[in-house]
């Protein structure tokens, strides 16, 4: 089995206030391999966008990252310095952010934005470059690249401006691109075209991609495996499929059973009651049992550690062997 | 008009100036320019009963509903709330009372509660302005039954917004909507900006306040989802017109307009049913320049002729409205 | 379609346990009163600030001598150096000016109508900024089209033009009233009118902000006036930076009030503020008597200074994003 493209191990990410450390992820660990899709989902405060900061070492000061490790093909560069760190974030790693807005520079060209990166970080000629350029901006959809070449993000709308930011992560040729909510901010029809976009464009060139959203049915399309986060912690992590459609972990089931579907198959929404804690105020032992209906004695002490499940691993002492053979089914 | 027919608008439109000022047309020699972000939009609501306006950006939805709780003007057409016309000068009278029974949900908690008020003080605020006789502590007393209602603790009256999440927030900003004792909320994506239990929690509420005060909900969103979970009726807008009037169940199952069925295709597959969709074509253009005839046409895989050149009325068969001409025809 | 705004870290959110205690816990507990702790340059800022209000406030008790009451004056007692140096008398600490006033009487006295001036000018200028600022904004259409255009011309003119424009037509319009009854409300006027615009700027961006969220919107439902509007929901939410303009504009009165009184618009020497106090002095500068002078003016410098740096921790303390 080939290395996977990035691996993290037992992140722990802290914010120093004058109140106390705020632990705002508490040991995560997953792996992404070669061309593959990863879902990081999870609600408000979870942590998910801190995990995609902490990985390309953009964590808001005074954040910082206080344990574990971030491997990229094997090289550690959670411990990689700011020029160092910056080569691997432009050439290695390529970022997509939810504002398409704000990710463009409005002063200059997307052309110019292209072939700035693409020189920076590959050895080509200025007209290699920008033919490379119209090249990546046919691949995204724009329609007549070589001439919109020359335009400015404000001339495009909010789908296309996407897309431009999709050229710009791939067209330093990464090895793992990490989209944090890319479709958020996009209409509904338009978010179709840009999932469609990203994933032809990753499996393609056989790009690992991280997704951090907090919406299930972007994850349900696009993802190949899913890691669900709550409170800084991994509640579970497994093929997108089972996670979807069989959830292991209350909160998992929760959620599912709470997102309403076109389908309209409940009367009445799954509701959990409560909401995730605050981060100076994370329960001891399983942060979700004071609103989880199955909790039980060793959840309210205990951190679960994470079980095989399946083909998934959860956080969860319902699926610990010693409660499996002592309850008659969870 | 029905009896049971709470609010009936009847072509209703709005039309913003958005020309550039009088100086720079003067010197770029332009033409003045308007928006029209909502036009000929006509629907009824039965009392107790959910209508939802569901559609894109550029659809005019929002600006619907501003215009019938009387934030924004009608630049024509009209709304007529039981039996009242809020366009009519004569009506002025009854204009008062009938404020009192319209209330509003917005978008976003963040900025829907002022953030120097304390809680208390908000949802007393509509009890201040229309029940001019109570005592500080009649009040009180409602707002802690409100605060109740809505599934917050009574305490709670004195904190600020800022302490609460964004769910609690909506849930004081329903509390402030029923505080006037409405017959009919407008809901502007209320739950838009929350996360996906808490917003099962806050649909919930709302439904159960419906059942229990037999509340009239105006529900606007661009969630399909939601809406089908939410709504009796559902009216598909596109660039300020509705395409579509149907029941949630002829809506998805059998969806007329051919922006419906791709708005329904584009929706994410939870179910994972591996459904077959047709691919979404082009983008929405722009409001301020839109395409002639039928504004959906340059993504529409069965435009004809007629489709460029004529805007489609509204054509009802079987309960459903549609505004096309390929279903008027019969052609698909 | 925006997602929820992230809970964390909560460092403008008030811990728990504080949320509803009183106002002075809150204060002592809250974010603004630990970075002033932090800084020491600020806390002595604070405390000079602190020392020159008390002793404005309690000048006629504390002052050794009444600079201002004829009658006790001596003017055998004039020109008299500061107590330390050869000739001084350690009635008069500092010395005394040509009338035989007491330097540092004079200085207590004279810090009190300059802060009282800078005060009141500040609070003019307060008041009539928010209040078109608040209309400019709220109204929009014509009515912020003239005000903001009178603000623009407003600030054409400096200070001392004003001051001497208001002087010359009071003393035109009420000339039988003396300088001295006169120069307070002249000053004050002056100053007010030459700073209003900043407030007015400000709160005017602030309230284009505020007017369109929701809550407002809310307001508007209910049929609440316009007016109730924007006194009781706008105004609080866009008072946040004035405090920090006011602040700085203190110290920026003072000195104004300082060059109005120097150049003689000001207030008049029989009852002298600093300002007064140094031209006064100026004239036996070079005469050898420089304590007439040197310690007025060092006595508004550290003023001002102590003011303003108030002010700029104020601003930083204030702003979201240094935190």
């Amino acid at each position: 089995m080939t290395e996977p493209v990035l691996s993290v191990r037992d992140l722990q990410v802290e914010f120093p206030t004058r109140r106390g450390n705020l632990r705002a992820i508490d040991g995560v660990s997953f792996d992404i391999a070669q061309g593959e899709v990863l879902g990081v989902v999870g609600e408000s405060g979870a942590g998910k966008s801190i995990t995609g900061s902490a990985i390309v070492g953009l964590l808001d000061p005074p954040g910082r990252i206080c344990g574990g490790e971030i491997r990229l093909r094997g090289e550690r560069i959670d411990t990689l310095a700011g020029e160092a760190m910056r080569r691997v974030r432009g050439k290695r790693i390529g970022m997509i952010f939810q504002d398409p807005l704000t990710s463009l520079n409005p002063l200059y060209t997307i052309g110019r934005q292209l072939t700035e990166t693409i020189i920076t970080h590959l050895p080509m000629s200025m007209q290699q470059a920008r033919d490379r350029a119209v090249q990546l901006l046919e691949e995204v959809g724009i329609p007549g690249a070589a001439s919109r070449i020359e335009a400015y993000p404000h001339q495009f709308s909010g789908g296309m401006r996407q897309r431009v930011v999709i050229a710009l992560a791939l067209a330093a040729e990464p090895e793992l691109v990490i989209a944090d909510e890319p479709t958020t901010a996009l209409d509904v029809s338009v978010q179709a075209q840009i999932i469609a976009v990203l994933k032809r464009l990753c499996d393609e060139r056989g790009v690992a991609v991280m997704l951090i959203t907090h919406d299930m049915g972007v994850i349900a399309e696009t993802a190949d495996r899913v890691a669900v986060m709550y409170s800084g912690r991994l509640a579970e992590i497994g093929p997108v499929r089972e996670v979807v459609k069989r959830p292991h972990h209350p909160y998992t089931s929760g959620l599912m059973g709470s997102i309403p579907t076109i389908e309209g198959r409940a009367e009445r929404l799954v509701q959990i009651s409560g909401s995730m804690p605050r981060l100076d105020a994370i329960p001891d032992g399983c942060a979700f049992h004071p609103r989880c209906e199955r909790a039980f004695a060793r959840c309210h002490v205990e951190r679960p550690v994470p079980e095989s499940v399946e083909r998934s691993q959860v956080a969860c002492w319902l699926y610990d062997e010693e409660t499996r053979t002592l309850k008659a089914a969870p | 008009m029905t009896e049971r027919d709470l609010v009936k608008v009847a072509d209703l439109s709005r039309t913003f100036d958005v020309s550039r000022p009088w100086l720079n047309r003067v010197i770029e020699r332009r033409e003045k320019e308007f928006l029209k972000a909502v036009q000929n939009v006509s629907f009824s609501i039965s009392k107790g009963e959910t209508f939802a306006l569901v559609g894109e950006s550029g659809s005019g939805k929002s600006t619907v509903a501003k215009m019938v709780v009387g934030l924004l003007a009608a630049s024509g057409g009209n709304i007529v709330i039981d039996g009242v016309d809020l366009g009519d000068k004569k009506h002025r009278a009854r204009f008062g009372a009938l404020r009192k029974r319209i209330q509003m949900i917005f978008q976003d908690p963040f900025a829907s509660l002022n953030p120097r008020w304390r809680v208390g003080r908000i949802i007393a605020e509509p009890i201040w302005a229309f029940e001019k006789g109570l005592s500080q502590d009649g009040v009180d007393g409602r707002v802690g039954e409100l605060l109740s209602l809505v599934g917050l603790d009574p305490r709670d009256a004195g904190k600020f917004p800022h302490e609460f999440s964004g769910g609690q927030r909506q849930r004081i900003c329903i509390a402030r909507a029923l505080a006037s004792k409405p017959d009919f909320i407008v809901c502007d994506e209320p739950t838009s900006a929350l996360d996906v239990s808490v917003q099962a929690q806050i649909l919930n509420l709302m439904r159960d306040l419906q059942d229990e005060f037999g509340l009239t909900y105006l529900f606007i969103s661009h969630n399909l989802a939601v809406v089908r979970h939410m709504a009796k009726r559902i009216g598909v807008m596109y660039l300020g017109s509705l395409v579509e009037v149907a029941s949630p169940r002829d809506l998805f199952a059998t969806p007329k307009h051919p922006y419906t069925r791709m708005l329904l295709d584009a929706v994410p597959d939870l179910e994972m049913t591996g459904r077959e969709r047709m691919p979404v074509l082009g983008e929405i253009p722009n409001p301020i320049h839109p395409p002639s005839g039928c504004a959906f046409h340059p993504r529409c895989p069965f435009a004809n002729d007629r489709c460029r050149a004529e805007k489609p009325g509204i054509h009802e068969a079987a309960g459903i409205l549609t505004a096309c001409h390929a279903v008027e025809e019969g052609r698909i | 379609m925006s997602v929820q705004e992230t809970p964390l870290p909560p460092v403008a959110a008030a811990p728990p346990g504080t949320e509803r205690g009183s106002l002075v816990a809150r204060i002592l507990d809250s974010d603004i009163y630990y970075s002033f702790r932090k800084s020491k340059v600020t806390m002595a800022a604070g405390a000079i600030t602190l020392v020159y209000f008390l002793g404005a406030l309690l000048a006629p008790w504390i002052a050794p001598h009444n600079p201002y009451d004829l009658a006790t004056l001596n003017i055998l007692d004039s020109y008299l150096p500061p107590a330390w140096l050869e000739g001084g008398d350690p009635r008069y600490l500092l010395g005394t000016d040509d009338q035989g006033r007491d330097v540092v009487s004079a200085i207590l006295y004279g810090s009190r109508l300059s802060l009282a001036i800078g005060f009141a000018g500040v609070a003019f200028a307060a008041v009539l900024g928010i209040g078109l600022g608040l209309l400019s904004g709220y109204a929009g259409g014509l009515t912020d089209t003239i005000i903001m255009r009178v603000a623009d011309v407003q600030l054409t003119f400096p200070a001392i033009l004003i001051a001497l424009l208001i002087d010359g037509t009071v003393r035109g319009l009420f000339g039988n009233l003396s300088r001295e009854d006169t120069a307070f409300w002249v000053l004050t006027f002056s100053i007010g009118l030459s700073f209003w615009v900043q407030y007015a700027r400000t709160v005017r961006s602030s309230t284009l902000v505020e007017k369109n969220k929701e809550y407002v919107q809310a307001a508007r439902l209910i049929g609440i006036s316009p007016i109730v509007i924007m006194v009781r929901h706008v105004l609080p939410n866009v008072m946040g930076p004035v405090l920090v303009i006011a602040t700085i504009n203190l110290a920026l009165a003072i000195i104004t009030e300082a060059t109005l009184s120097f150049l003689g618009v000001g207030i008049p020497s029989t009852q002298p503020s600093l300002g007064t106090l140094i031209r006064i002095g100026q004239d036996f500068l070079f005469s050898g008597e420089w304590w007439i002078t040197i310690f007025p003016g060092a006595a508004l410098a550290i003023l001002v200074l102590a003011v303003n740096l108030l002010g700029d921790w104020l601003r930083d303390a204030l702003n979201p994003k240094l935190r």
